[in-house]
């Protein structure tokens, strides 16, 4: 009698006639981050192909702006990466800035950086956090949280929400720094150093947190380019492209800092970058704190595309007029058409927008950077094992808002 | 044809244009606030000065501020010109957006600016307001002055329809020269000079002739307003709908302005037009938009022994299609409407000689009014050259059917609308009438009159301002006007209610939408704008 079971030579290979496994990973899942559905092609536990299907979270963003007036595209740009709300934020103002040709007060440009730069650590920190937390390490997802929540304090002081803050404007800020910038900012820089370190303790030399992220969801150079990734994914994988520094935009030309860079491309790698990069952001906003002028307007005097001072709307005529118009008509960019790029939380975020010449926008549209990450996820999926999934699009950092907008 | 430059763009003029009708004509605006295609020249702004830099040009000395030296040295400026002054010569170079321009209408507009007061909230014309356009285009700076504003009168009551406002004023004399030049009524004068410059009534007069909401309609900022239109819709949430007034055979094209929020139609403006109306319009024609909503009926009525009820519309139908089924065939009145649209009429007389086999035809209208050598017309009825050629040229009047009533020549009525010349004591007979089998007055109407009093089945239909239709003014000229608000309640057209009503009576015809109507009218009776003897073109 023959054995009821063949010995397999390899353990991946199947003898017997069989067909791959459809496995519905559905929109809402407790282990994703967001809502992204992937139909995956089973051999087992292998992974053979996997259908990504994003737009669960799609708005209509881009359709909406067309329907209000340029400065009320600040809520929508809030809500696409929302973990890092205020690069989104000074993206959109850099793009209408540079259509229109308006100059900001250098007090400006310094305070978006600082910001943007906060923006940019609560986002890494919140995806390495609930990277950990998916792999089973809880403990580091609430240290790294915990800190979040203290910069969100910070976010809070300065415009009055802890996320969705929509403190951009165009032609500067909502309103100027509070006396206690500088001193919370530094305050909290130990508490970041404190927390990360703790993790890195548990994490980095954890043999089940090594296994679990090096050698998964491996990228290569060309793919990663040849996808149009970029940010974290494309630096793991060891090609050093940041928009600070090959286009410098703002002042970031006149701080000292580094860009991580990685070298297989694999889950590990960009935890690793992750962790880096928040460090040098700490370094900018040091420096950027220390470089801005402590005094002086933070709004351009361009009172075609900024409010003027309520003491002169009420008072005169002029004032009434500019408010009217910028409120009932909005603020009119001359016609014609911009693509603005910068460095958002998960790479290259761009606008581009096209302006009529009147006051409501005739298309704006995001370069999502997640949305080519996460086409290359599928390439970074093949291969591996249903539980790498979860770790490899976690480090992907996909943000449904972004993506989908 | 000549031409001349304006910023490098060649606009044609005609023998006698000013450069600024020349760019008018050619739709390039200068800006401007005096000026006016229907009225004279004032060359009072100062707004539309511009830059002629061809033929002899005059150079003016003045002191320029050299920052390097940081004091006044000497220089000169072109001399500028008023466009709507100067005329336009062949191949003459204007620029009204060169460097020494824009800062000519940035000062005229920072003086214009200087005193006026903050009314933008409170204001009418915010939306409209020249001021406000201007201010983004040519000024964009805040105020240099310091001092308070001279104060002048404000909310005069200039009459039964205007209210002036001196300190919004900027003294452009539109209104004077309109009243002046079109009305023939010298009403309006400016007062003292300079900073106190005030426009003020004739002594014992007020503002009160037929035309007093033009001076409104004239005044770029909000110094003259409407005692009708103030404070009840901010413009810019009004639509625009391209109508014609329906207030007299003159048919003065208009704008009808409505919330679509709302679907109410708040005010009507003119539309220029240079064959029907020019530019104006006379304040009953204005006023016309309170029939719109005001006195409809929007209802059924039917009575039933001795009372009248109120019934839904679709009740209202099938009561007016019994009504008309027991008539005997040849003995229906048919009332056309001199207040109706074309199509609205073509399908009732359709109806009733398709159908009926009545030649009975009568045309009712509202009685001729006032009349002036300006744009009033003695007929008070939008469309009495319409209703006359559906029924072929002729068509009795209203005292031939009372008579015919009382004799027994006709038993039924259907009539459409309900404006008529005799009142209801003269209309017994029709509301008394006893058809076979009971009462025989059926009335399509939308606003309320003698003639619905006088029916025993009332169906309520669209007022003019709720459908597209056609109106042929007493030059012969049809014209179009389009649908601006929606009727409430589900409530048709007059020419979609009588096919529903026909379709119960076992009318069948090829008509659903107002194509098919403006198809099937006959040639002369034509639905666009054009001579009479155009061929009918389908609409658009």
């Amino acid at each position: 009698m023959e054995p009821y079971y063949e010995e397999l030579e390899d353990e991946g290979s199947l003898e017997l006639p069989s067909e791959p496994m459809k496995l519905n990973m559905g929109p809402s899942h407790p282990a994703m981050h967001g809502t992204i559905r992937m139909v995956l092609d089973l051999d087992g536990e292998t992974v053979m192909d996997v259908d990504i299907q994003p737009g669960y979270l799609h708005r209509g963003f881009e359709k909406s702006c067309e329907r209000g007036t340029w400065s009320q595209v600040f809520p929508y740009a809030d809500r696409l990466n929302y973990v890092s709300p205020m690069l989104n934020n000074v993206g959109f103002a850099l793009a209408v800035e540079k259509l229109v040709g308006l100059e900001v007060p250098e007090r400006c440009t310094y305070y978006r950086t600082v910001l943007g730069e906060l923006a940019r650590i609560c986002d890494h920190l919140t995806c390495n956090g609930a990277t950990a937390m998916e792999l089973g390490a809880f403990t580091p997802f609430l240290w790294l949280v915990k800190v979040r929540d203290w910069i969100w304090d910070i976010l809070e002081q300065e415009t009055g929400a802890r996320l969705t803050h929509s403190f951009g404007r165009i032609g500067g800020m909502a309103k100027p720094p509070t006396d206690q910038l500088e001193e919370t900012v530094l305050a909290i820089f130990p508490e970041i150093d404190h927390a990360m370190m703790e993790t890195e303790a548990l994490l980095m030399k954890n043999r089940i947190f090594l296994d679990r992220t090096q050698g998964v969801g491996n990228l290569s150079p060309e793919r990663a380019i040849a996808m149009g990734c970029t940010g974290p994914v494309l630096r793991s994988t060891g090609v050093d492209y940041d928009v600070r520094k090959a286009n410098p935009y703002m002042f970031y030309d006149r701080f000292d800092f580094d860009i991580p860079v990685g070298h297989d491309g694999d889950n590990y790698d960009r935890f690793v970058c992750r962790f880096e990069e928040l460090r040098q952001s700490m370094k900018i906003i040091r420096q950027a704190l220390e470089q801005m002028p402590k005094s002086g307007p933070v709004n351009s005097p361009d009172i075609r595309y900024v409010y003027p001072e309520k003491e002169d709307v009420y008072n005169s005529i002029e004032g009434t007029i500019a408010h009217f118009k910028l409120v009932m008509e909005g603020l009119k960019p001359p016609p014609g058409e911009v693509y603005s790029f910068t460095e958002g939380g998960n790479g290259e975020l761009g606008f581009f927008i096209v302006s009529d010449g009147s006051g409501t926008p005739y298309r704006v549209r995001c370069r999502p950077p997640c949305w080519y990450n996460l086409a290359a996820c599928k390439e970074m999926l093949v291969g591996d094992m249903i539980a790498d999934i979860i770790p490899t699009f976690g480090s992907i950092n996909m943000i449904g808002g972004e993506c989908d907008r | 044809m000549p031409t001349f430059k304006l910023d490098g763009q060649e606009i044609p003029f005609e023998e006698g244009d000013t450069i600024i009708r020349a760019a008018y004509r050619a739709g390039v605006e200068i800006p401007h606030y005096c000026w006016h295609p229907g009225l004279s020249i004032a060359a009072n702004c100062r707004m539309c000065l511009v830059e002629i830099r061809s033929g002899r040009q005059m150079a003016l000395p003045v002191l320029k501020w050299d920052e390097k030296k940081k004091e006044y040295v000497e220089a000169t400026k072109p001399k500028l010109q008023p466009a709507c002054q100067v005329p336009a010569g062949e191949d003459m170079e204007v620029y009204a957006a060169s460097e020494v321009a824009l800062k000519a209408q940035e000062s005229t507009q920072e003086f214009l600016l200087l005193n006026h007061p903050v009314d933008c909230p409170i204001c009418d014309q915010a939306g409209e307001c020249k001021l406000q356009d201007y201010w983004l285009t040519s000024q964009k700076k805040l105020k240099r002055k310091k001092t308070e504003p001279v104060h002048k009168p404000k909310g005069v009551r200039f009459g039964p329809t205007i209210v002036y406002d001196a300190e919004r004023c900027i003294m452009c004399t539109r209104c004077i020269r309109f009243c002046d030049e079109v009305v023939g009524d010298h009403v309006l004068d400016m007062r003292e000079r300079g900073n106190t410059n005030e426009i003020v009534l004739s002594p014992g007069r007020e503002l009160d002739h037929d035309y007093t909401l033009m001076t409104e309609h004239v005044c770029p900022v909000g110094a003259l307003t409407s005692r009708d239109f103030r404070f009840k819709a901010r413009v810019w949430f009004l639509k625009s709908s391209p109508g014609v007034c329906n207030g007299c055979a003159t048919g003065c094209n208009t704008w009808v302005d409505h919330d679509p929020r709302y679907q109410r139609v708040y005010r009507l403006r003119p539309r220029d037009n240079e064959e029907v109306n020019g530019y104006w319009m006379c304040d009953d024609g204005m006023m016309t938009y309170h029939g719109f909503h005001e006195d409809r009926i929007l209802t059924g009525r039917v009575r039933a022994g001795g009372r009248v009820n109120e019934a839904p519309r679709e009740l209202a139908v099938q009561a007016a299609a019994k009504v008309l089924e027991k008539v005997e065939k040849g003995k229906l009145a048919v009332v056309l409407s001199a207040q109706h649209a074309s199509e609205d009429n073509y399908v009732l007389h359709k109806l009733a000689r398709e159908h009926f086999g009545t030649d009975h035809v009568y045309l009712t209208a509202k009685p001729d009014w006032k009349a002036d050598d300006i744009l009033r017309h003695r007929d008070q009825n939008p469309n009495r050259a319409g209703a006359l050629a559906v029924a072929g040229g002729k068509a009795k009047s209203m005292e031939d059917l009372v008579k015919d009533v009382e004799s027994g020549v006709v038993t039924a009525v259907i009539s459409l609308g309900a404006a008529t010349t005799l009142n209801e004591a003269e209309l017994a007979p029709l509301a008394n009438l006893e058809g076979v089998g009971g009462a025989a007055h059926v009335n399509l109407t939308s606003n309320a009159g003698a003639l619905a009093s006088a029916a025993s089945v009332v169906v309520p239909v669209a007022s003019h301002a709720e459908m597209s239709g056609t109106f042929i003014n007493a030059q012969g000229i049809a014209q179009q006007f389009k649908k601006a608000v929606r009727a409430p309640g589900g409530i048709k057209t007059a020419w979609e209610t009588l096919i529903e009503i026909g379709a119960h009576l076992g009318w069948t015809v090829d008509i659903a939408r107002l194509n098919d109507v403006r198809k099937d009218m006959p040639a002369k009776l034509p639905s666009a704008t054009g001579a009479s003897s155009a061929p009918a073109a389908p609409a658009s």
